[in-house]
C-alpha cells in the first residue's frame, strides 16, 4: 500500500494511506508508525481521506500505532474518514479512542 | 426492480488475497443498481471480514480454496462462502465486541459482521466449512413514493382483507382474557427497550384490540387511528423513529405518548398478517438493526404461542369428532352419551359401535388430563374397536390389554374401562369392569345397583384374566356409567352415581340426563367428565 509521510503542522507527523485499509495493508501501516516513532517522533495524524475501505485488520493496525504513539509520549488521530470507515468506528464503540476528525488540521487543534 | 443477481468467485489463498473479493464486490454493485449505499457498505465489510478470517486461518497453515457466492434477492442480499480450511469450533453467538478500552488489535471480526448483517451462521460439513450471511435490504426511497402503503382499497384488496378476517376470528382469541404467556413477552419487551409500553395488538374489522399490554396504552383504537393497522400491511418490521415528522403516519401518532414506533407483524396459520407486536415512547428515538433483530425474536415467540393455541383448538376438534356422533338407533333403546375434557383435550372417550344383534358400549379413563392422556385415549379406543371383532367381551379385553400393557407399563400410566356388548333383544348386558367401578343399573321400581368391579386397570397386571359378568336390563331400566370427573360435581363419593341413576329414572329421555350433566360441568368441573346413559323403553 502506498503511504506518503509528511510534515505536518505543530510538528505532528501525518501519513497519508492511500487506496484499501485491510490485512494485505495493516502491515505497511504498523510499520510506518513505527518508523516515525523509532525516529524520535511521537504525534502522528492518519489523513484517510486516500482511504475507502477500513476493516477490523486495518482498525488493529490504527489501533497498534495509537499503543506505540502513546508509549512514547505522543498519540495517533485520524481524519478525513468516509462514511464506511465511521460506520466501523462506530459499530466497533471506538469512536472516542479513535475520534474521526474533519481534517488533519482540527485532529490537533487543540495541541 | 432487478431479479436474482449472482456473483461467483473462486479463491485460492495463497496467492489469492482479500483484494481478488474487492474486485469481485467492485463487479457485483454495478448490475445491481437499487442497492441502497449502507446495504452496499455493510456487505462489502462484512464480506471482507469473513474472507479476511478464512484466508488468514490459511495463511498460518496449509493452503486452502474457497467458493464465495453473492445473491441479490429483491429484499435481500445473501452471501455464502465454502472453504477448504481447518477450524476449531467458531462459537458465533459467544463472540462479542471487545471493550474500546482495552485497545484490543484483534478479536473484532465475527462482531462486526453480526452487527453489520442480519444472519451469520457457520457450519461444518464433510471437511469444508459453510459460511453463510444475510442482510435484507434497506427499502430504497423513491423521492415521492411513500415508504409504506395503507391498506388497499382495490377489490383484490378488499378480498385480503375478507380472508384476514375471517383467519383471525377462527383463532378464537380475539376479546379473550389476558393470559401470562402474552403479558410475559409485552412485558420484557417494555423493559428491554426501555419504552413507555408494548402491545400485542390484533387488526379486527375497524378496531385495533390488544390482546397484551405493557405499561401504557389503550385495549381499544380505532383502525385508522393504529399504526399496527399499516404494519400488518407487510411482512416486514415497521419502525417510525419520529412519528409526528412522518407524512403518511403522523395523524396516527399521540404528541407525548406515541411519537416513536417499532412493530412487527404477526401471522395466522395460514400466513395471513392478523396483528403486531410493537413497542412505542412518548418522545423519538432511534431503534438499531439489533434492537430489530430483538424485535422479531420476541414476536417470533408470541407467534409461537399463537400456534400453539391454534393446534390446541384443532386437536380438540379431532378428539370430539372422534367420539360417536349419532344416537344409536336400536329399537327398544335409548343411548347418550357426553365427555367434557378438563383442558383443551383430555383423556376420557365413550365410544359405540353395532356388534351383532345389538352393540358394544365402552367408556374408558386414561389417568391424567391433557394432551398425553388424549393420545393415549385415541390409542384404547382404536385397539378396542379392532378387537371388538374378536370374540366375546371378555376377549376382546384381553386382546387390548395385550396391545396396550407394553406401551402403558413404559409411560406408568393404567386406563381404567368399562367395555360391554347389549344383547338389544335379551337386554342382557356382558361386561367387562377393569377398574371402572362407576356403573349403576337404576331399576324401573326405583332401586338402584352398583355393578362392582372385579378385575384391575389395563397396565396394572400383565397376568390379569379378563372375566365378563352380565346384567339383564328390563324394560324401564336404566343403566348409568361415569368416569370418576362426575364424582367432584356432587359429594366426591359414589353416592353421586346413585343421584345420576334416580336422575336418568325421572328423565324421559337419556339426552337430558347427558345435558344435565354437561350444564353442570361446563366449566367447573377440575377432571374430564364423561358420562353414557342406556334406557331400556319399558
Amino acid at each position: 500500500m502506498k503511504i506518503d509521510v509528511v510534515d505536518g503542522p505543530g510538528g505532528v507527523v501525518v501519513l497519508k494511506p492511500e487506496g484499501r485499509l485491510n490485512m494485505v495493508a495493516a502491515p505497511a501501516v504498523r510499520e510506518a508508525v513505527s518508523s516515525i516513532v523509532d525516529s524520535g517522533r511521537s504525534k502522528v495524524a492518519v489523513d484517510l481521506s486516500g482511504v475507502e475501505f477500513i476493516d477490523s485488520s486495518g482498525l488493529g493496525a490504527l489501533i497498534s500505532g495509537l499503543k506505540t504513539t502513546r508509549q512514547a509520549g505522543g498519540d495517533l488521530r485520524i481524519a478525513g474518514a468516509n462514511d464506511q470507515v465511521k460506520l466501523v468506528l462506530s459499530l466497533t464503540n471506538l469512536e472516542r479512542v479513535l475520534t474521526p476528525y474533519d481534517t488533519v488540521e482540527n485532529a490537533y487543534g487543540d495541541a | 426492480m432487478s431479479d436474482m443477481v449472482t456473483r461467483t468467485v473462486r479463491l485460492t489463498a495463497p496467492p489469492d488475497t482479500v483484494d481478488t473479493v474487492h474486485d469481485l464486490l467492485d463487479a457485483l454493485w454495478p448490475s445491481v443498481p437499487d442497492v441502497s449505499a449502507r446495504d452496499r457498505m455493510s456487505l462489502d465489510t462484512a464480506i471482507i471480514e469473513l474472507a479476511a478470517n478464512v484466508i488468514q486461518h490459511a495463511n498460518r497453515g496449509k493452503p486452502i480454496t474457497a467458493t464465495l457466492t453473492v445473491i441479490a434477492f429483491p429484499d435481500r442480499i445473501e452471501v455464502t462462502l465454502s472453504d477448504s480450511g481447518e477450524v476449531e469450533e467458531i462459537d458465533i453467538d459467544g463472540r462479542f465486541m471487545p471493550a474500546p478500552d482495552e485497545l484490543a488489535e484483534s478479536g473484532r471480526g465475527i462482531a462486526l459482521m453480526k452487527a453489520l448483517v442480519d444472519t451469520v451462521e457457520h457450519r461444518r460439513v464433510d471437511g469444508f466449512n459453510h459460511w453463510t450471511l444475510v442482510r435484507e435490504r434497506e427499502q430504497v426511497r423513491q423521492p415521492d413514493a411513500p415508504p409504506r402503503h395503507l391498506p388497499s382499497v382495490s377489490i383484490s384488496g378488499i378480498i385480503d382483507e375478507m380472508a384476514r378476517q375471517r383467519a383471525l376470528e377462527e383463532m378464537g382469541i380475539l376479546d379473550s382474557p389476558p393470559e401470562d404467556r402474552f403479558d410475559r413477552v409485552t412485558r420484557l419487551a417494555k423493559q428491554l427497550f426501555g419504552v413507555g409500553g408494548a402491545k400485542i395488538n390484533l387488526i379486527d374489522g375497524d378496531r385495533q384490540w390488544a390482546k397484551s399490554t405493557a405499561g401504557y396504552g389503550d385495549e381499544v383504537v380505532p383502525r385508522d387511528k393504529a399504526v399496527c393497522a399499516v404494519t400488518i400491511e407487510d411482512d416486514r418490521t415497521l419502525v417510525v423513529q419520529d412519528l409526528l415528522a412522518d407524512p403518511l403516519l403522523a395523524d396516527r401518532g399521540v404528541p407525548g405518548a406515541v411519537e416513536f414506533y417499532a412493530g412487527h407483524p404477526l401471522q395466522a396459520p395460514g400466513g395471513e398478517r392478523i396483528g403486531a407486536l410493537c413497542v412505542y415512547d412518548g418522545k423519538p428515538r432511534q431503534f438499531s438493526e439489533r434492537e430489530k433483530e430483538m424485535l422479531r425474536d420476541l414476536a417470533d415467540w408470541v407467534q409461537q404461542e399463537l400456534t400453539a393455541s391454534h393446534e390446541l383448538s384443532r386437536a380438540a376438534e379431532v378428539q370430539q369428532g372422534l367420539l360417536p356422533q349419532s344416537l344409536i338407533s336400536m329399537p327398544g333403546w335409548d343411548i347418550a352419551g357426553m365427555c367434557l375434557p378438563a383442558r383443551a383435550v383430555g383423556g376420557d372417550f365413550y365410544d359405540w359401535y353395532p356388534v351383532g344383534e345389538g352393540a358394544a358400549i365402552t367408556l374408558a379413563d386414561t389417568m391424567g388430563k391433557g394432551i398425553g392422556s388424549a393420545i393415549i385415549a385415541a390409542t384404547v379406543r382404536a385397539v378396542l374397536r379392532s378387537a371388538a371383532r374378536f370374540g366375546d367381551v371378555a376377549g376382546a379385553v384381553d386382546l387390548a390389554a395385550a396391545s396396550l400393557n407394553a406401551d402403558l407399563d413404559t409411560i406408568g400410566l393404567f386406563v381404567t374401562l368399562l367395555h360391554g356388548r347389549l344383547d338389544m333383544d335379551s337386554g342382557e348386558f356382558t361386561y367387562v369392569d377393569a377398574g371402572h367401578g362407576l356403573t349403576v343399573v337404576a331399576r324401573r321400581d326405583g332401586t338402584i345397583e352398583r355393578l362392582r368391579s372385579h378385575t384391575p386397570p389395563l397396565g396394572v397386571d400383565l397376568e390379569t384374566e379378563w372375566q365378563s359378568h352380565s346384567v339383564i336390563l328390563n324394560p324401564g331400566d336404566v343403566l348409568v356409567t361415569a368416569s370418576d370427573g362426575l364424582l367432584d360435581l356432587y359429594d366426591g363419593t359414589l353416592d353421586a352415581l346413585d343421584k345420576i341413576g334416580a336422575l336418568a329414572l325421572l328423565a324421559s329421555t337419556s339426552a337430558e340426563v347427558t345435558d344435565a350433566v354437561r350444564a353442570r360441568a361446563r366449566g367447573v368441573a377440575p377432571d374430564d367428565v364423561t358420562v353414557v346413559v342406556v334406557r331400556r323403553d319399558g
